[in-house]
């Protein structure tokens, strides 16, 4: 139905400079599908959402609806635009209008509607998402979930192809939060083909027929929802759905300031609140594999990567240039080594120079 | 607070009565030298204001014609200079006032006219010269000076000051000074007048009268909008050098009018309710003056009604100038805004009238219109661009979203939030628009103000006019504000209704 090649969209900041948000981005959305995108902020899920319906002016690239090119002048983007429904953040429902006239007025303007039939839909279409009472209150009346299932319900009036929500929590209360998705999950059950931005993990995989991983202005990874969450192929996608948070050093020789680098752990664990038991074993374990393992025979590098999904720590030390295994040549008998292994649940070496523990 | 307040106005009405009350001895007082260190009111940019600065040591309180009488009855000046043919005419004496001295500054008068335009300078010479040699004239004047009322009666019978085609049309700045320009039963008359209707009866003019600031004549006459300037106008040697005089039709001089030593006369200080049913019959009831008033108001409504949809256009204009997101457009706009925001409006309205239009024949109210257009609209501009500029971006979004286009999302959604927003914050403006046409009689329009001018300039009662003409703008202005509330509930209960 969707088909994108070779996306493209550049930003000008205000200093003049261009900001490459999406570089090549492509992918095809069949009918009936149920499309996520999700990704780290700041790589354009958002923007390539706005792409769609040209909201965003594209830089370069192709985008065919049912083989129309939508980026050619001629194309008359608001027949387009009638086919496909968008559900914003911050729901943008018109406020001057009562909810009600929300529903009718685009039907009647735009399609032709009679009062009556618009009216009788848009009756239905509030029933179908719970908002029955609410049809002559201003917008301002309502919460931020029964906005949203409003802004819904305007898309739909309209006999929508494919709706684009794009965050269409983000900006909801926690409590509200599965009103909304509720919604959402009833119109998939429909079979009503959606392409959805969001960052709520579980309703993403439970929801979806498909996933696209954005990442560094591509599309990174993509794949069912079993594939992107159980089994992610890319350094970056495990990163991301694990929600992993690294920290790296790297040090010239061993006169390195040991006590500003305890400073600097000490900031990581505070950050993702990591009690004090696990930073001074962190911290303890930093200084007996940089003091009495690892050989300097050139730069070390340490990785500390914390997974906020399994709570697991996973600390790598990398030794440069080194010419054999690093544990074998410790000996069973180091002290350092001992303590190590005491305050860690594995010590592993994958590859000569580089030993990685697991707290 | 309230005792605050209290103290304050007691202060400044025993500040008003103590003013009002000085009596001084002026019986020394004969000669012009002696006004110095007295304080004395003349006309604002007449022959006696030039003088009383030559003199110098005068405190001058330069005023129109209509308020020399009520400055000096009021207290504000001890002396005040004004015609003394005018002087001996009125009743002083019920006023309190006596004519201290006369004959100030003798001259004569004549009527002014461009340098350029001598040949009609000579045809009103030369008709001057032939009543005067036949002695018509002196008949003539005598009985001015004896029976005005019924003089002015019979000048309207002398016909020839109706407009037909092939006739030149004279343009002839006046400013209303009795007993040779005023208005008798709201027509027009008096001796000057009187005067040149039968030159132009002979010399086969048509004459058209407009009533001008005296301190206004001169610039009038030099820029084009008049042929002639007709205002009892002394034939001084500084005005000799920017227009050209005829001869001399009157002889006058000025006579210095303080307030009598005997005070007013018994009977006159009648009960509050008297002198205001005196003051209604003077500058209402009498010759059907509220006519005059009337009239004016009709101007007042007509210029703003029109001044506000000029400002309107302009202000949309403006606003979608100031909008454009290019900055070769965006950018130029906003200086001319801020120059029409930064040059007072009166200003604005005389470069229009003296320097832009000075050559065409555009009356004053087209001037005035498109002066308050600018000048407003460049305000109204800025307001219509707040009221845009608080409809959300997502708000547009949302309608393009849908496919719409851009002129329906304005007209739907954009500009029903914006109006709601605007209306209020333009209600103050358009207020004060309205307010602000009280400067128009600058340019030679008759509008409520400048009608109680007028009244003023015959009654020269100050008190009754003013209030009367502060009450119907009052009225004025809360009319307009009830209609932009109405205007304002429509809106917001239409929205709800779609």
């Amino acid at each position: 139905m969707i088909k994108v090649r070779n996306l493209k969209k550049e930003f000008r900041t205000p200093t003049g400079e261009s900001l490459t948000v999406l570089k090549d981005i492509n992918c095809d959305i069949q009918k009936g599908e149920v499309i996520s995108i999700i990704g780290p902020s700041g790589t354009g899920k958002s923007t390539l959402l706005r792409c769609l319906n040209r909201l965003e002016e594209p830089t370069s690239g192709v985008i065919e609806v049912d083989g129309t090119d939508i980026l050619d002048r001629r194309t008359d983007i608001n027949l387009i635009r009638r086919r496909m429904g968008m559900v914003f953040q911050n729901f943008n429902l018109f406020e001057h209008l009562t909810i009600l006239d929300n529903l009718t007025m685009c039907p009647m303007l735009l399609l032709g509607k009679s009062r009556e039939e618009a009216q009788k839909r848009g009756m239905e279409l509030l029933d179908t998402v719970g908002l029955h009472d609410k049809a002559g209150c201003l917008p301002a009346e309502l919460s931020g979930g029964q906005k949203q299932r409003a802004a819904i319900a305007r898309c739909l009036a309209m006999e929508p192809e494919i709706i684009l929500f794009d965050e269409p929590t983000s900006a909801l209360d926690p409590t509200m939060v599965s009103e909304v998705l509720a919604v959402i999950r009833h119109l998939a059950n429909l079979g009503m083909t959606m392409c959805i931005v969001s960052h709520e993990m579980q309703f993403v995989r439970d929801v979806s027929t498909r996933i696209l991983f954005l990442n560094e202005g591509i599309v990174y990874e993509e794949g069912t929802p079993e594939q992107i969450f159980e089994n992610p192929q890319k350094p970056a996608t495990r990163a991301f759905i694990n929600r992993i948070r690294t920290f790296e050093s790297v040090f010239e020789n061993r006169h390195f300031d040991l006590y500003g680098l305890f400073g600097k752990i000490h900031t990581f664990c505070n950050k993702y609140g990591l009690g004090t038991k696990i930073l001074e074993k962190v911290q303890h374990i930093t200084e007996e594999m940089l003091c009495g393992i690892m050989p300097f025979c050139g730069p070390v590098r340490l990785t500390i990567e914390y997974s906020e999904k399994t709570s697991g720590i996973s600390m790598s030390f990398y030794q440069e240039n080194a010419t054999s295994t690093i544990l074998d040549n410790t000996g069973e008998d180091s002290l350092s080594l001992m303590m190590v292994k005491g305050m860690s649940s594995l010590v592993t070496e994958p590859n000569p120079g580089t030993v990685c523990v697991e707290i | 607070m309230r005792k605050l307040a209290f103290i304050l106005i007691a202060a400044v009405m025993c500040l008003c009565s103590c003013s009002g009350r000085k009596v001084q001895d002026l019986s020394g007082v004969n000669c012009v030298e002696d006004l110095r260190g007295h304080s004395v009111a003349v006309a604002m940019g007449g022959s006696y204001d030039l003088m009383l600065s030559d003199v110098g040591g005068v405190d001058i309180v330069r005023l129109g014609l209509g308020e020399l009488l009520v400055a000096v009855e009021k207290g504000r000046a001890e002396f005040c200079i004004m015609d003394q043919y005018q002087a001996v005419m009125l009743n002083l004496e019920s006023r309190g006032l006596e004519i201290k001295f006369k004959n100030i500054l003798k001259g004569t008068a004549g009527a002014g006219f461009r340098k350029e335009d001598s040949l009609l300078c000579i045809q009103f010479n030369d008709y001057l010269r032939n009543i005067m040699e036949s002695g018509e004239y002196d008949r003539w004047l005598d009985e001015w000076k004896q029976a005005p009322d019924s003089m002015a009666y019979a000048s309207w019978s002398v016909p020839g000051h109706d407009k037909e085609p092939g006739r030149r049309a004279l343009h002839v700045g006046i400013t209303i000074n009795y007993p040779y320009l005023f208005l008798k039963d709201n027509r027009l008359t008096g001796i000057e007048v009187d005067l040149f209707n039968r030159f132009c009866l002979q010399a086969g003019y048509a004459v058209d009268y407009e009533i001008y600031d005296f301190s206004a004549l001169i610039p009038a006459l030099n820029s084009g909008k008049i042929d002639v300037i007709l205002s009892h106008m002394r034939r001084t040697e500084e005005r000799a050098k920017q227009i050209l005089f005829s001869d001399a039709y009157i002889e006058g001089g000025g006579a210095a009018v303080c307030r009598s030593a005997q005070g007013k006369a018994p009977g006159v200080r009648a009960g509050f309710m008297d002198r205001m049913k005196e003051s209604f019959r003077n500058n209402l009831v009498e010759e059907q003056r509220w006519k005059l008033m009337t009239d004016g108001l009709w101007v007042t409504i007509r210029i703003s009604v029109l001044s506000i949809l000029a400002a309107v256009m302009a202000g949309v204009v403006l606003c979608r100038l100031r909008m454009s997101r290019r900055r070769i457009v965006s950018t130029p706009t906003g200086v001319v805004i801020d120059l029409l925001r930064g040059i007072p409006l009166l200003v604005i309205l005389m470069l229009m009238f003296y320097v832009v239009f000075a050559s065409s024949r555009i009356t004053g109210t087209w001037v005035t219109v498109m002066s308050f257009g600018l000048y407003y609209g460049a305000y109204f501009g800025e307001v219509f661009r707040t009221g845009m500029e608080s409809v959300d971006k997502g708000q547009w979004e949302a309608g393009f979203a849908l496919g719409m286009g851009r002129f329906l999302v304005f007209r739907k959604i954009a500009l029903p939030q914006a109006l709601s927003r605007i209306i209020p914050v333009l209600k103050g403006e358009v207020i004060a628009l309205i307010k602000m046409t009280s400067v128009v009689g600058y340019v030679a329009v008759v509008d409520l103000t400048k009608a109680s001018d007028i009244i003023r300039a015959r009654t020269l009662d100050a008190f009754f006019p003013l209030i009367l003409v502060s009450m119907v703008y009052i009225l004025l202005a809360w009319l307009t504000g009830l209609g932009l509330e109405a205007m304002e509930r429509q809106l917001t209960s239409k929205s709800r209704r779609l």
